[in-house]
């Protein structure tokens, strides 16, 4: 019986082609090149269209505050520190170690808690430091700031899901972790975009993408990452 | 004449290595390497033979998908565990789903019952009774319980790799582990040898 179950197993696996390790390392670069094109080419056509000088061209309201101009060093130690979060966080989604198993679940748990709350802390330490207004923008809530980090942020996730294929164990935690690390590169690049430091913009269209990433991949995994009888 | 010391690799993983690089004549001995031990495994946990073979027959296949996946270095038993775990959770749901679904069915035709087999001495249906309990009792406990006793007193898994296996602390698996053991002793206090 052993025999013939080996027979069927390994009949069954020769029928079904799968990729070796050197076609999937191809793949995954690929993927990534297209993932991070897919990111740019979002931020750099949003950033454009959306800027105050195209909004006033297409005869729309310009904000009261465009006098306020950042400094390059908060530009630089801000998106810098923001980079730095989300290589860690990125680190922490997509790297195992030598584990096929993946992270634990603590680690990633913590990750995915302490990604936004670093970021945001990160910003706001940043405008303290440098003096920079973190004054209320009425007519900057946040909005727009929320869907150009869910739009640069959603090719990545999807790529990060892609490469990882499959996760045996807490695959809705590691889709949560993907989903919160495409979130941190994302906030990195609004960051550079938008000048807006106050505490309801920033909740609303910087710290809550990251949320809702996190709770997109969460489902995400579950349903793509999630090892299932077929 | 020095004596050399090679890292000990295990056949499963050097199994593993060489099919993930493309070298299909391994998964034979990968299969060779887990298959024995994996099947007890699912049989144990399953207790039903050609639900065993399925899930095994599922775990490989996964396990060939994902071979190009692979890390380097990684140990493949705990993966081909903790996959087979998955799909053997899977399994249950889905079956409790059909169960619902055609609950309707259950009748006198459809009942399920466990009938001992034929005892030739007393000592031996004690003991078939005793076993019955055992499983009865088993098959009672929570399912992270079940299992983590399985992995780790019919297994013989140590408590990290079954911490690892199944996403949670040593500390957990112990506590699992200890409450069904409790619970498995128990039968042999009501019911004494």
């Amino acid at each position: 019986m052993i025999t013939n179950l080996k027979t069927r197993v390994l009949s069954t696996a020769a029928a079904e082609p799968s990729p070796t390790r050197a076609a999937i390392k191809s793949r995954n670069k690929l993927l990534s090149l297209l993932a991070g094109t897919a990111g740019m080419v979002a931020f750099v056509i949003f950033a454009l269209f959306m800027s105050d000088s195209r909004l006033v061209r297409l005869g729309g309201e310009v904000t009261p505050h465009h006098h306020l101009q950042r400094s390059v060093w908060l530009v630089v130690t801000t998106a810098g520190g923001a980079l730095g979060v989300a290589a860690t966080a990125l680190w922490l989604a997509l790297w195992r170690g030598r584990s096929m198993l993946g992270r634990s679940r603590s680690l990633l748990l913590y990750g995915t808690a302490l990604t936004p709350i670093c970021l945001f802390a990160w910003k706001v330490l940043c405008s303290m430091v440098f003096g920079y207004p973190m004054i209320e923008w009425p007519e900057r809530p946040g909005l727009r700031c929320l869907s150009l980090s869910l739009l640069i942020a959603i090719g990545p996730l999807l790529t990060f899901l892609a490469v990882r294929r499959t996760a045996p164990v807490r695959p809705a935690l590691n889709g949560a972790s993907m989903g919160v690390a495409a979130g941190a590169c994302a906030w990195g690049a609004v960051d550079l975009w938008c000048p807006v430091a106050a505490l309801p913009h920033l909740l609303l269209g910087h710290a809550l993408p990251l949320c809702i990433l996190a709770a997109i991949g969460a489902l995400l995994g579950e349903a793509v990452l999630k090892v299932r009888h077929r | 004449m020095g004596l050399e010391t090679k890292p000990k690799v295990d056949a499963a993983d050097a199994a593993m290595e060489r099919y993930s690089n493309g070298d299909d004549a391994a998964f034979a001995e990968l299969y060779d390497a887990i298959a024995p031990r994996l099947l007890g495994f699912l049989r144990r946990v399953s207790r039903d033979a050609i639900v065993a073979e399925d899930l095994m027959q599922q775990t490989f296949l996964q396990m060939h998908r994902a071979r190009g996946s692979f890390i380097s270095g990684a140990r493949v038993k705990p993966w081909a565990f903790a996959i087979a775990k998955r799909l053997l959770i899977d399994d249950a749901r889905r079956r409790q789903v059909e169960l619902r679904l055609f609950s309707h069915l259950r009748g006198k035709g459809f009942a399920m019952t466990c009938q001992p087999a034929m005892p030739d001495a007393a000592d031996q249906l004690h003991a078939r009774r005793l076993e019955h309990c055992v499983q009865q009792r088993l098959d009672a406990l929570p399912d992270n319980q079940r299992i983590a006793f399985r992995l780790v007193k019919e297994e013989g898994l140590s408590l990290k790799k079954t911490a690892e296996l199944l996403g949670t602390s040593v500390t957990a698996v112990k506590l699992r582990t200890h409450r069904a053991y409790t619970a498995v002793r128990s039968v042999f206090r009501e019911r004494p040898l």
